[in-house]
């Protein structure tokens, strides 16, 4: 493959690409080898055909199979965005502040499980749970401090909040504004994505039509006043990780993004306008040939699907933007150091595979929540893979591997399959009420738990090369006060605030929930009253209902 | 015919993963037990409520949140508070190693963390579900008798009432058994020494193949037939199936000694009437 012999169409791509450069130079003046071979921004094959521009073509351009970017991590290197978020916003602050001064490019919350369902830290159902699998944020206040010291137009964040998404996006938009940062400048993701609680991951609030009336109310205030953030990271991370096989990862995700998109179209939205600011979330599992070949699938289908089914026009619609995370559900409790290599592995893949952003999980993802040295480690995972491995040197350097463009192929005509399915169900929501989902993933959860108990599937160090002894790893431990200590600072705003003014927020929302307005100015009104998240969410349960699972 | 082993599998708190929870229902129910799942977001008192309306002999706990050091003794706690603490409580999810002792401490018998086979689980709940359906009984109140084979009471008498200096509490003949039997007191018990009356008589068997000796040990209990009921449930091999009348009017059955470990078990129901009333009266 040299570029001598190359057609039209590519001198084509790279006169786009050197117009480019004359903006946005790239990380380097010259990309070489150890041995100084240089190294182009792409290798393509002696003759570009018809049949390799319709599946391959060019990165940066329809169908985008080879990458979303036209020179990828040459350019920019991905995202490294690690989740982060455990106690209380202070402690989380610091742990941000850490991985900011660590290398890290991107922030990514995580909030604990009465957060992420709508309850204060002092609700009867947040007993025991309060900042344990993530930061507790119970109002404006909270967010204050868990950001304090980042600003806001410099800094990117990801949030993954599903239900009360909208609470926390306000939230975002709040404490920015006493930053003197516009919405407008805000550029991160809050994750928004209903369907996949319901399928796999269990933190929804509400039933699925006022769910997803929030998430195109999402659409529409961010359209016009937040054009950078990810209104949305439809995801298939968790769908995997309740034991999904790729394939279905892929197409439980799309038909989960067709779905949202039929709904915006139906909330009037246009498709140019909200499609740009969808964004995916996939796994970075094992099977390393087969999730390179899995990125490369799913930007293909989505390209199609938005250009050829949707009718849109800006390119920028068609790009399936994707971050990953590693698989969780991969690593063992037993001999934890080898989930540092586990990662490793599946993270080189996600790279290989063209994602925007990524996070690493911890070697201690099966005991607890990550140590500052665990969290550091895989922060240095990713550093390593973009700095001294080379493959960030050129784009998508596994095309035309007969093995990948074959699996790259296969999950895309599997996929459709299911999409065909679920398209004859009418859709992802009824076919996540039927529980026809759920049903494919315990099924498929089931089955490789019987592969791996009968010794068929080896995981190392647990059903082979087990130790007999095992060291106890030093844990992260949350401070098991914290529960009280919120319910402190609680009472002492609610005491401080005007009560009114909250009153009069929550009210406004409430009458505007039982219509079809926009909430998210009502829900802004609230946030700035500093009325708490369960004070919002408690408004929506009374005029929503809440979702009962099959 | 053992009744079949009911688990509840559960997952208290507002923890949203549950594939572990049903990989382990469908494992308990390939392993031949009723399972049924409660589904996401129980309070540990629905979870109690449930556990009783659905007659359970197990209640496994899902928790990959954390917040299992509060969740997990409640659940214990409130079945003690309704009187339903035989049902045994494991737990499994993202729980380090240093928390399993403080939950052993609370009551929960077992917890099993990220790897444990399915079968593992299954073979411990059916050890100590087995185990607790016989300890539902109260033990047995003593020890009835040790009933000794003799070829003549007359013979061995002497060495009871005169060398260990024993009170003969009475005789008598039963006839079912094919015996005559004497009774000597001992602290709370006897010693019920066993004549055959005949050739036939079981007693002159047992003498034959293993001369005179321990026959067997009597256990005082208050329902006989309750207790073959359980036993026969759990499996263990029975003489009778059902009491018949023993010595001083008392409904017996004996148990059969492969059971036992080699010892041939009865078990002793007293009539209604007050026992001393009719020792006294031989006396």
């Amino acid at each position: 493959m040299t570029t001598k012999d190359c057609t039209e169409l590519y001198r084509k791509w790279q006169q786009e690409l050197a117009e480019r450069l004359a903006k946005t130079p790239e990380r380097k003046q010259r990309f070489a080898t150890s041995s100084d071979i240089e190294i182009d921004p792409l290798y393509v094959p002696d003759q570009i055909d018809d049949a390799y521009m319709e599946k391959i073509g060019f990165p940066g351009q329809y169908p985008y199979t080879r990458g979303v970017q036209p020179n990828m991590y040459r350019g920019r290197l991905w995202t490294m965005r690690q989740y982060a978020g455990f106690g209380s916003a202070e402690e989380t602050n610091k742990r941000f502040r850490y991985l900011l001064e660590q290398g890290q490019t991107g922030l990514s919350v995580a909030f604990d499980l009465p957060t992420q369902i709508g309850y204060d830290s002092d609700h009867p159902m947040a007993a025991g749970e309060v900042g344990k699998v993530g930061v507790a944020i119970d109002s404006l206040e909270d967010m204050e401090t868990l950001l304090a010291g980042i600003p806001l137009d410099k800094v990117s964040t990801s949030m993954t909040i599903n239900a009360p998404a909208s609470v926390l996006l306000a939230m975002y938009i709040a404490v920015a504004e006493k930053q003197g940062v516009p919405s407008e400048k805000l550029s991160g993701t809050i994750q928004n994505d209903i369907l996949k609680e319901y399928i796999a991951r269990g933190t929804y609030i509400f039933p699925p039509k006022p769910s997803m009336r929030l998430i195109t109310d999402i659409f529409g205030y961010c359209a016009k006043h937040v054009p950078k953030w990810n209104t949305i990271s439809i995801s298939g991370y968790h769908i995997r990780e309740a034991g999904s096989t790729a394939v279905q990862e892929v197409a439980f995700t799309l038909a989960d993004g067709i779905a949202y998109v039929e709904a915006a179209l139906q909330a009037g939205l246009d498709i140019d306008q909200f499609a740009p600011q969808l964004s995916f979330f996939f796994n970075g599992h094992n099977h390393f040939f087969e999730e390179i070949a899995k990125f490369r699938a799913a930007r293909r289908m989505w390209a199609r699907l938005m250009r050829e089914r949707y009718g849109a026009k800006n390119p920028k619609s068609w790009q399936f933007r994707v971050h990953t995370q590693t698989g969780g559900s991969t690593l063992t409790a037993q001999q934890p150091d080898n989930n540092i290599v586990r990662v490793t592995i599946q993270a080189l893949a996600a790279v290989l595979g063209g994602t925007q952003s990524l996070h690493t999980n911890s070697r201690d993802e099966a005991l607890a929540l990550p140590t500052e040295e665990s969290a550091r480690i895989a922060l240095r995972t990713q550093q390593i893979i973009a700095f001294e491995s080379g493959v960030t040197d050129t784009v998508d350097p596994l095309a035309g591997s007969y093995y990948v463009e074959y699996l790259t192929d296969q999950i895309e005509s599997r996929a459709l399959e299911y999409l065909e399915k679920i398209e004859q169900m009418g859709g992802a929501v009824a076919a996540v009420e039927a529980g026809y989902m759920q049903r494919e993933i315990q099924k498929q959860a089931y089955e490789t738990q019987r592969k791996i108990e009968s010794g068929e599937e080896k995981v190392v160090g647990m059903n082979c090369f087990q130790l007999e002894n095992e060291p106890q790893p030093e844990l992260l431990r949350v401070d098991p006060a914290l529960g009280r200590k919120q319910k402190e600072r609680l009472d002492a705003l609610r005491t401080r605030r005007d009560n009114l003014a909250v009153e009069q927020t929550l009210n406004q929302l409430k009458a505007g929930a039982e219509g079809t307005e926009n909430l998210m100015p009502l829900i802004l009104e609230c946030v700035r009253s500093y009325a708490t998240i369960g004070e919002i969410c408690g408004v929506l349960r009374e005029v929503f209902g809440e979702y009962r699972a099959v | 015919m053992e009744r079949t082993i009911r688990v509840l599998v559960a997952k208290p708190g507002l923890d949203g993963h549950d594939r572990g929870a049903l990989v382990v229902a469908q494992a308990l129910r390939d392993e031949g037990m009723e399972v049924v799942y409660t589904g996401l977001r129980q309070t540990p008192a629905q979870i109690v409520n449930a556990a009783i309306q659905e007659d359970v002999d197990v209640i496994g706990l899902s928790c990959l949140s954390g917040a299992h050091n509060e969740l997990f003794p409640e659940v214990v706690r409130l079945l003690r508070e309704q009187g339903a603490d035989d049902i045994l409580v494991i737990g499994g999810g993202v729980i380090p190693q240093e928390d399993i002792p403080y939950l052993k401490s609370q009551g929960i018998a077992e917890v099993f963390t990220p790897g444990t086979p399915t079968r593992v689980t299954a073979d411990f709940i059916r050890s100590h579900v087995k185990r607790k359906r016989m300890s539902l009984q109260p033990a047995p109140n003593k020890i009835a008798h040790i009933g000794i084979a003799v070829k003549s009471l007359d013979d061995a008498l002497p060495f009871y009432t005169e060398q260990l200096g024993l009170p003969l509490l009475g005789a008598e003949e039963v006839a079912s058994e094919q015996v005559r039997v004497a009774f000597l007191g001992i602290g709370e018990s006897r010693i019920e020494l066993l004549e055959p009356l005949g050739p036939d008589s079981p007693i002159a068997r047992f003498i034959e193949k293993r001369g005179e000796g321990i026959h067997h040990i009597a256990l005082d209990v208050d329902d006989v037939n309750e207790r073959l009921l359980r036993l026969r449930e759990n499996g263990v091999p029975l003489i009778h199936e059902t009491a018949k009348p023993g010595a001083h009017g008392a409904q017996i059955a004996f148990l059969h000694p492969k059971g036992a470990h080699g010892v041939l078990y009865e078990l002793c129901q007293a009539p209604k009437a007050s026992a001393s009333k009719e020792e006294t009266a031989h006396e």
